[in-house]
C-alpha cells in the first residue's frame, strides 16, 4: 500500500509528537482524525480537519489530494490539523412580522434586529422581546449597536439607517427593572443623504459612525448628542404635509431627537455605496475607513482628510457587501456576480485591483461576517482565535448560510440551510452562535 | 514574280480580247446542236402529257424547262471561254519557255524510218531530279498532315526543329484577300507548307488543260497530221468482219431506257422519290470564334505508368534474389491475393532458354483492368471544414457582463403580471399585476415597500425618464394613473407634487380627455388620473418621451385609433393621428430626433412630428408585430412580432430587415435595449428570455455585431403565455422580467 511521509502541527492543545508518519495515500480525513485521537487517546473523540501546506484542507484521500497537486511521494507533507467544524445546529427562531434587513449580536447575550416595517427590536437569547422601538417611518436597512468606551451594561446606543433618508441614534435601556421610563430614547437624527441609506457603522471604540447611502456619499459622523439642532439644509428636513404619515410615527418614536449634520463627506463614488466601515486598528476619527458600490470600487479612506487614498476597481462587480477580517488585513466583498472577492489590503496598491481569490456562490451573495478575533466572552471553551480568524460566513438569497476557511477557497467548510428559497439578508456572528436574518425571521444556529 | 504574273494576265486579255470575235461563229454551231438534243428530250417529255401524271404537275415542267435552258446557256458560255482560252495558250506556249515543267521535245527525223519523231531530253539523276533535293522546309514527308492538325507545328526541318505552323485567317480574311489581292484566287493550299503558295504560271496552265480536258503536256499537240497508217492506197481492208447491216439499235434511242426513265420522272414528280437532302456539312462554315470561350479544360491525364521490372525479374537475377526452398514452399502455400509478388524469381543462365511468358494473357488483362478503374480526371476535391462556415462570433465570456442568473423573485400572490417599469435610477421596480395591484419594490432584496390597487387589470407602467421628479405612471382599463413612490427628498417630493397637482391649474384645453388631480390622496392613491375615451379599453403601451414631458398612450380598442399623446406640463391629451390605416400596436418616440414610430399589425411607420410628414416605412415581414424598441443611438430598431421572428432594422440602410432572428419557439412578448450596455433582450411565450449581445458602431461601414449571449429560463408558461416583459435595470446589466405565472425575476450579471 502507497503511503506518503506527513508531519503534523497544530495550534490546538493537542499537539502531537513531532515525527514523521507514513500515511497511506487511500486515507482520508477521518481516518487522520482517528490516528490523532488514538495518538493521543483523547478522552473524548475530537473531531479534526486536516491543511495541507496551509493553502487546502483535505476533502478527498490523501493520494487524491498528491496526486492533483503533482506532489512527489518523496515530499514530506506538512499537514496542520485542527478541530472540525461541527455541523451547525439550529437552535431557536425568532418569528418576525417583516423582513429582517439587519441583526447584530455585538451586545452581549442580546441581538439586535432591524426590520422593514421601521422597527428596531431587542432580544436576549431566552427569545423574549424586550424592547420595540419604532425608529423609523420606513424600512430600516441597516442598525448596529454603537460601542460605548463607559462600560455601561444597563444601556446601550444604536445607530440605525434607514429607507427615510434619515440615520438614527437611539438610547435602549437593557435592564428590565426601570420598566417605568420608557425603554428607549431616540437620541438623534442624522440628515445628509438625498437617497435611502444602505449601512451604517460605527468604530470600534464607539467615537464616529460611517454612514453609506444609495446616492454615492459616505457621512462621518460623531456620536456626540448636540445640544441643539445643527442647521440642516432645509431641502433635507421632511415637508410637513408631504410626509405626514411619517411625521406621526416619528412623533410617537421620539420628539426631542436632535438633527445632526455630518462631520465631512466623502465623495468619490460614483454609483450607489452599499457599505462603509471604519478599519479596525482605527481611532477616534482617524485611521482608515473602506467602502464599496455599484460601481465596482472598493475604496479606502482617509478617515481624518476625508478622501480616497486607494481603489480597487473590479471590472463588472456592483458590491453588495464588504466586511473585513479581525486584523483588518483582508477585505472580502461580495458582488453581484454571485461571488465574493478577497483582497489583501497589505500589498502595495499597484496589485491591489487584483483579487487574491474568490468564493463563489449558487446564489446572490448578501452579507459576509468574518469571525470576530475575540471570542465573546460567555462561551467558554469556543475556538481559539488562531483557527478563526480565517474563517467567515456569508449568507445568500437561496436561503444557504456558508462557512467558508479562507485558506481554502475551493468550497465550503459548513453549508447550513437555514431556510429554502427565502432570502437571508444579515449575519451576525459572535463566539460559537450565528444568528442570521432575513426574509423569514431570525434563526439563531450553533456554530463549532 | 507576281509583277510578272501581273503583267502575263494583262497580255492574256488583251489577247482574248483580239480572239474572241473571230471566234464565235465557229462554236455557234455546236451549241445549236446540243440545244436540239435537248429539245428532243423536251419534246419527249412533252409528248408524255397524255398520262394524267404529268398534267398534276404543269409549273414543274415549264420551271425545269427554264432552267434547263438557263443551264445550258452558262454551260455554252463556259465552253467558249475555255475555247478561247485554248487558243490563247496555243498562241502563249511558243514565247514563254519557262513555263515548260514537262521536259522539252525535239521532233527529230528518224534514222531507221526516216519519219519525224520527238525525241525527249535524257534525263539526268542528279540532285535536280530528284524532289528531295527541293527547298521544302517541312521535312515530314509524304505522311497524312492531319496528323498535325492538334499540334502547333506542322513537321520538322531538315535539323529535326519544329516547323511552326503559320498563322492562318479566317474566312472572312480570305475574302478580304481575294478583294485585295487579285491573284490571291490563283493561290492553292499547301499542305506540306499549311499555307496558302500562290500557283506558277506553269501549275495554273496544267490546271487549265486539265480543266479543259486537254492534255496536260503543253507540247502535247491534239492536230498533228494524221498518219495514214491503214487507209490509203495498198492499206484497204478486203475482208471486213461482218457483212451484216448495221443495226437500227446504233442510232435509234432505247424504248426501254425511255419507259424506265419516265417511270422514275413520274415517281419524281409525284414525290414518290425523295431526293437526298444535300449535305449542309460544309466545312468552311463562316463563325464567330467568340461565341464559344475556349475550353480551358486541362489535358487528360496520363494513364498510370505499369510498374517497371525490378532485379528479380530478371532471367538472370543475382543469387540473393533467388527464393528459399522455404520461401518458394511459403509463396505456394499463400492465396495469390495474399502475396506478397505474384511471381517466384527464377534464373535461366542464358536468354535463349527462357520460356515462353505464361503469364503474359493475365498480365496484360490486369494491365487493362488498370487503366479501366484509373482516374480520367482529376478531381479537386473540397476539403471544407464545415466549422469555418460558421461566422466567427466572439465568445459569450468575453462579452460580459450579461445577466446570467435568477438573483431573486418577486411574486404576485394571484393574477398574472402584465407590465413592470424599472426607476430611472435602477433602484426601484414597479409591477402591475391583472388584479389591478401595483407594487413598488427594490430591486437589489425584492421588498416591496408600497403596494396601491386600482380598479382594474394593469396594462402598462412606465417611470417618468426625469431624473428631478419621481413618478410612474399606469396604465389600467380607460384610465392613467400617476403614482408618486415614497421616501423621496422634500425636494424631489415637492416638485412632483407642484408638477402633477398644481396649485393653479392651468388653462383648460378643449379634449375629449380629462384630467384630475387629487392631492389630498395622493399618499395611497394616484395623485393623477387622465380619463381617456370611453371604450378605448386596456391602454397597452406607454412610452415617455426622453425630456420626460410627454407621454404616448395606445390603447387596446379597435375601434378607434387609441394613440393618444398626454403633456404633462400643460395638462393636454391630443390625438397626434386622425386616421390610421390599420390598428396601432405600438408607438415609440425616437430618442435623439423628433420622429416617432407606430408600429401597426405588419408595418412600423417613421413620422417626423416636427414637419408632420411620413419618413419611411419598414417592413419587418411579420404577420403581426408584438414588440419594438429603438436603440439608444436612434439609428436601429429591433421589432418582434407573435410568428417568432425578430427583425433588427438599421434605419440607415433599407426598409428590410437587416437581420432576422427566429430564436424563440413561441410568440414574441416584449423586447428592450439596454440603455447603456450593448445588449438587447427578447422575451417570450416559450417561458423563456433571450439576451442578445448587440454593438452597434459608430462607423458606418461596420454592421452592427449581434451575438446571442444566454437563454434564461425561469418563468413557468401558464395558460399559454410565458415571460410578458422585460425590461433593464438603468445603470447595472440586469434584467427584470415579468411572467405571466404571476413571478417578477431579477436577473444579475
Amino acid at each position: 500500500m502507497a503511503s506518503h511521509p506527513v508531519v503534523f502541527t497544530t495550534k490546538t492543545p493537542y499537539p502531537l509528537p513531532s515525527q514523521k508518519f507514513m500515511i497511506p495515500l487511500h486515507w482520508k480525513r477521518f481516518q487522520l482524525s482517528q490516528l490523532i485521537n488514538k495518538a493521543l487517546s483523547l478522552p473524548r473523540p475530537v473531531p479534526f480537519d486536516f491543511l495541507i501546506r496551509g493553502a487546502d484542507i483535505l476533502r478527498g484521500t490523501l493520494g487524491e489530494w498528491t496526486a492533483g497537486n503533482g506532489v512527489g511521494e518523496e515530499d514530506t507533507l506538512e499537514i496542520e490539523y485542527f478541530e472540525s467544524v461541527l455541523p451547525p445546529q439550529r437552535m431557536s427562531s425568532l418569528p418576525h412580522e417583516d423582513w429582517v434587513s439587519s441583526i447584530s449580536s455585538q451586545i452581549p447575550q442580546h441581538i439586535l434586529t432591524a426590520s422593514y416595517d421601521g422597527h428596531i427590536r431587542l432580544f436576549d437569547y431566552s427569545q423574549s422581546l424586550l424592547v420595540d422601538v419604532p425608529a423609523h417611518g420606513a424600512a430600516i436597512t441597516s442598525a448596529c449597536p454603537v460601542p460605548s468606551s463607559s462600560q455601561d451594561a444597563e444601556s446601550s446606543v444604536v445607530a440605525s439607517a434607514s429607507h427615510d433618508l434619515t440615520a438614527r441614534l437611539t438610547r435602549i435601556s437593557l435592564s428590565p427593572s426601570t420598566s417605568a421610563s420608557p425603554r428607549f430614547h431616540s437620541l438623534a437624527s442624522l440628515h445628509l443623504h438625498t437617497l435611502p441609506l444602505s449601512s451604517i457603522s460605527p468604530n470600534t471604540t464607539g467615537t464616529h459612525l460611517l454612514t453609506a447611502s444609495w446616492d454615492g456619499l459616505i457621512g462621518l459622523w460623531d456620536t456626540n448628542i448636540p445640544d441643539n439642532d445643527d442647521p440642516v439644509p432645509l431641502s433635507l428636513l421632511p415637508d410637513s404635509h408631504s410626509d405626514q404619515p411619517k411625521k406621526k410615527r416619528k412623533v410617537t418614536a421620539s420628539t426631542d431627537a436632535k438633527r445632526k449634520v455630518p462631520l465631512s463627506i466623502f465623495k468619490s463614488h460614483t454609483n450607489r455605496v452599499s457599505k462603509a466601515l471604519f478599519s479596525p486598528d482605527s481611532g477616534n476619527g482617524n485611521g482608515k475607513a473602506y467602502s464599496c458600490g455599484f460601481d465596482s470600487t472598493v475604496r479606502t479612506w482617509d478617515v481624518e482628510m476625508g478622501v480616497c487614498v486607494d481603489t480597487i476597481t473590479a471590472p463588472e462587480k456592483p458590491f453588495l457587501d464588504l466586511a473585513l477580517t479581525a486584523d483588518g488585513h483582508i477585505a472580502l466583498a461580495a458582488s453581484t456576480d454571485r461571488s465574493v472577492s478577497i483582497y489583501d489590503l497589505r500589498s502595495s496598491s499597484s496589485s491591489l485591483t487584483n483579487s487574491i481569490g474568490a468564493l463563489t456562490h449558487p446564489a446572490t451573495v448578501s452579507c459576509i461576517v468574518p469571525s470576530s478575533g475575540a471570542p465573546a466572552k460567555s462561551t467558554a471553551g469556543s475556538l481559539d482565535t488562531a483557527y478563526t480568524q480565517h474563517q467567515l460566513i456569508t449568507g445568500a438569497y437561496d436561503g444557504i448560510a456558508r462557512l467558508w476557511d479562507l485558506r481554502s477557497t475551493k468550497a465550503a467548510v459548513a453549508v447550513f440551510k437555514v431556510w429554502h428559497e427565502k432570502k437571508i439578508l444579515s449575519v451576525d456572528w459572535v463566539g460559537n452562535v450565528v444568528s442570521v436574518g432575513g426574509e423569514d425571521g431570525v434563526e439563531m444556529w450553533k456554530v463549532g | 514574280m507576281a509583277v510578272a504574273d501581273l503583267k502575263k494576265s494583262h497580255k492574256k486579255r488583251k489577247q482574248r480580247e483580239d480572239v474572241e470575235e473571230p471566234e464565235k461563229g465557229a462554236f455557234e454551231e455546236a451549241v445549236g446542236l446540243e440545244m436540239l438534243s435537248d429539245e428532243e428530250k423536251d419534246a419527249e417529255a412533252e409528248s408524255d402529257k397524255d398520262d394524267n401524271e404529268v398534267d398534276v404537275f404543269p409549273e414543274i415542267d415549264t420551271r425545269s424547262d427554264s432552267e434547263d435552258e438557263d443551264f445550258e446557256d452558262s454551260e455554252d458560255e463556259d465552253e467558249e471561254e475555255e475555247e478561247e482560252e485554248d487558243e490563247e495558250e496555243d498562241e502563249d506556249s511558243g514565247e514563254d519557255s519557262d513555263l515548260q515543267i514537262f521536259p522539252k521535245s525535239k521532233t527529230v527525223v528518224s534514222d531507221i524510218t526516216g519519219q519525224p519523231k520527238r525525241v525527249f531530253p535524257e534525263i539526268e539523276p542528279d540532285y535536280d531530279s530528284d524532289s528531295s533535293t527541293e527547298e521544302d522546309p517541312n521535312r515530314v514527308g509524304n505522311v497524312p498532315m492531319h496528323w498535325y492538325d492538334d499540334l502547333p507545328h506542322i513537321g520538322y526541318d531538315i535539323n529535326g526543329k519544329r516547323v511552326l505552323r503559320p498563322a492562318r485567317g479566317d474566312e472572312l480574311d480570305k475574302f478580304l484577300q481575294t478583294v485585295e489581292d487579285p491573284s490571291a484566287w490563283t493561290a492553292a493550299f499547301d499542305k506540306n507548307t499549311q499555307m496558302d503558295k500562290p500557283l506558277s504560271a506553269e501549275e495554273l496552265d496544267i490546271i487549265r488543260r486539265l480543266q479543259a480536258g486537254e492534255n496536260p503536256d503543253t507540247n502535247y499537240d491534239p492536230y498533228e497530221p494524221t498518219v495514214e497508217w491503214f487507209t490509203g492506197k495498198g492499206k484497204e481492208e478486203i475482208m471486213p468482219l461482218s457483212s451484216a447491216p448495221e443495226p437500227k439499235r446504233r442510232w435509234l434511242p432505247s424504248k426501254w431506257e425511255k419507259q424506265k426513265i419516265m417511270k422514275i420522272v413520274r415517281a419524281i414528280r409525284q414525290g414518290r422519290i425523295i431526293g437526298s437532302k444535300p449535305t449542309s456539312s460544309d466545312k468552311n462554315q463562316v463563325y464567330a470564334i467568340w461565341n464559344e470561350p475556349p475550353s480551358n479544360q486541362p489535358p487528360p491525364l496520363p494513364a498510370p505508368k505499369p510498374r517497371l521490372p525490378t532485379n528479380s525479374e530478371s532471367y538472370n537475377p543475382p543469387e540473393e534474389y533467388l527464393p528459399t526452398d522455404a520461401e518458394r514452399e511459403q509463396w505456394e502455400k499463400t492465396e495469390p491475393e495474399d502475396r506478397e509478388r505474384d511471381y517466384l524469381p527464377q534464373k535461366y543462365s542464358a536468354l535463349r532458354l527462357v520460356p515462353a511468358y505464361d503469364r503474359f494473357i493475365k498480365e496484360r488483362f490486369n494491365r487493362q483492368l488498370d487503366l479501366y478503374l484509373a482516374p480520367r480526371i482529376q478531381r479537386t476535391k473540397l476539403n471544407i471544414d464545415p466549422n469555418s462556415l460558421i461566422p466567427k462570433l466572439p465568445s459569450p465570456s468575453s462579452l460580459k457582463p450579461f445577466p446570467n442568473y435568477k438573483s431573486l423573485k418577486f411574486t404576485h400572490a394571484k393574477g398574472r403580471v402584465r407590465c413592470l417599469g424599472v426607476s430611472p435610477d435602477g433602484a426601484w421596480v414597479a409591477s402591475g399585476d391583472e388584479e389591478g395591484v401595483v407594487s413598488l419594490w427594490e430591486v437589489n432584496v425584492g421588498r416591496e415597500v408600497k403596494r396601491w390597487k386600482v380598479d382594474s387589470k394593469v396594462g402598462a407602467i412606465e417611470w417618468c425618464p426625469r431624473t428631478d421628479v419621481s413618478f410612474f405612471v399606469a396604465g389600467i382599463e380607460e384610465k392613467l394613473h400617476f403614482f408618486i413612490p415614497p421616501h423621496l427628498t422634500p425636494a424631489v417630493s415637492n416638485l412632483t407634487q407642484s408638477l402633477l397637482a398644481p396649485a393653479t391649474l392651468p388653462p383648460a384645453t378643449q379634449s375629449a380627455i380629462k384630467w384630475t388631480s387629487s392631492a389630498a390622496s395622493s399618499a395611497d392613491g394616484s395623485i393623477l388620473t387622465i380619463n381617456l375615451p370611453p371604450a378605448s379599453g386596456l391602454p397597452k403601451q406607454l412610452t415617455w418621451h426622453r425630456k420626460g414631458d410627454y407621454l404616448a398612450s395606445v390603447s387596446s380598442s379597435e375601434s378607434q385609433g387609441g394613440v393618444w399623446m398626454h403633456q404633462i406640463s400643460r395638462r393636454h391629451s391630443q390625438a397626434p393621428f386622425k386616421k390610421i390605416k390599420g390598428t396601432v400596436q405600438l408607438v415609440l418616440f425616437h430618442p435623439t430626433k423628433p420622429h416617432f414610430f407606430v408600429a401597426t399589425q405588419r408595418y412600423v411607420r417613421l413620422y417626423n412630428l416636427a414637419e408632420q410628414k411620413l419618413l419611411k416605412t419598414l417592413m419587418p415581414g411579420i404577420k403581426w408585430i408584438s414588440s419594438m424598441d429603438v436603440h439608444p443611438s436612434g439609428d436601429h430598431v429591433i421589432v418582434g412580432g407573435y410568428d417568432r421572428k425578430l427583425c433588427w432594422f438599421d434605419l440607415e440602410l433599407s426598409d428590410k430587415p437587416y437581420k432576422i432572428l427566429r430564436y424563440h419557439t413561441r410568440a414574441i412578448r416584449s423586447l428592450q435595449f439596454h440603455p447603456t450596455y450593448p445588449l438587447f433582450a427578447s422575451s417570450s411565450d416559450d417561458g423563456s428570455i433571450q439576451v442578445f449581445h448587440a454593438r452597434v458602431y459608430s462607423d458606418l461601414m461596420t454592421d452592427p455585431l449581434i451575438v446571442p449571449l444566454k437563454i434564461l429560463r425561469g418563468h413557468d408558461v401558464r395558460e399559454g403565455l410565458g415571460v410578458l416583459q422585460v425590461k433593464w435595470a438603468s445603470r447595472q446589466p440586469w434584467l427584470v422580467s415579468a411572467g405571466a405565472d404571476g413571478n417578477v425575476l431579477v436577473w444579475c450579471s
